[in-house]
């Protein structure tokens, strides 16, 4: 079992993935489970490149990280001090038990079946020919246009809602 | 043996998932909350990626993860928004005691 230089860059991916998931799920600090997720976020786009998706993993690394990961570390540095950030993000006993017998189940049924299925891919396994931009741009104005119109009027709402929910309620004095 | 196959991705994203429920579940705070919320938007989108690459002669899982991330992006936004108003309103944002509305 020779074992190429693409499995081993693919299982650091996967490590570099699934590792920094236990600091998610485990850390008393809630800033370190916020960089945690900036590695799985990185890992994932390694992923898609591997899936030979390269305008996902380029939106993943745009989205996820440019926007989703800087909001969340501003949402925390807004709304808790600094002082006492070691115990921010505390862990429920009673309900972790449950959460993690219930976790141990479903991964090993799950895990059992994905092994036991005989996968065999439609395509023969071969990869899509070309960059997917192109065909990707194709697809979403023409298949999917309504979705794609439905998800701009969504960021519309979003972009307004947001403001109205968080901005500065400006008091009307009562004269 | 071949190692990366769509089993491979397949675990990759139920383990993904399991940690994303478990935070879910477990959590107090509702920022810890969130982030086990974007871990399962996270392996669903990785999951629909990997069906496309294996199992379909198109792109079309594509479309659906790039329409996950978008909604993942749109949900950021308003959670966290809504957090703000909670967190000046109740000067904490412990998801036990956010219980004003029980009657």
């Amino acid at each position: 079992m020779n074992i190429e230089i693409k499995e081993i860059v693919f299982i650091s991916i996967v490590l570099l993935t699934i590792a920094p998931c236990s600091v998610v799920a485990f850390s008393r600090n809630i800033l370190y489970s916020a960089f945690a997720l900036f590695f799985t976020f990185i890992g994932t786009s390694g992923l898609y490149f591997f899936l030979d998706a390269d305008f996902l993993a380029i939106v993943q690394l745009a989205v996820y990280i440019g926007g989703v990961l800087v909001l969340l570390l501003f949402a925390i540095l807004l709304t808790k001090n600094i002082d006492d950030i070691k115990k921010t993000n505390t862990i429920s006993l009673r309900r972790s038990i449950t959460a993690g017998i219930t976790v141990l189940v479903l991964f090993f049924s799950l895990f059992f079946v994905f092994l036991s299925t005989g996968w065999t891919p439609l395509n023969g396994g071969a990869a899509y020919p070309n960059g997917t931009i192109h065909e990707l741009g194709r697809l979403i104005l023409s298949k999917y246009l309504l979705p794609f119109e439905i998800a701009s009027l969504l960021l519309l709402a979003v972009l307004i809602g947001s403001l109205v929910l968080a901005g500065k309620t400006v008091r009307q004095r009562e004269d | 043996m071949e190692i990366i196959t769509l089993q491979s991705f397949l675990i990759v994203s139920l383990i993904l998932f399991l940690t994303g429920l478990y935070t879910i579940v477990s959590r107090k705070n509702i920022i810890g909350i969130y982030m086990g919320i974007e871990l399962i938007l996270n392996s669903s989108a990785l999951n629909f990626a990997s069906f496309s690459r294996f199992a379909g002669r198109g792109l079309e899982g594509q479309v659906f993860s790039i329409f996950i991330i978008v909604l993942a992006a749109a949900e950021a936004a308003v959670a966290l928004a809504l957090l703000l108003a909670v967190f000046k309103r109740q000067r904490g944002i412990d998801a036990d005691k956010l219980n004003i509305l029980k009657g």
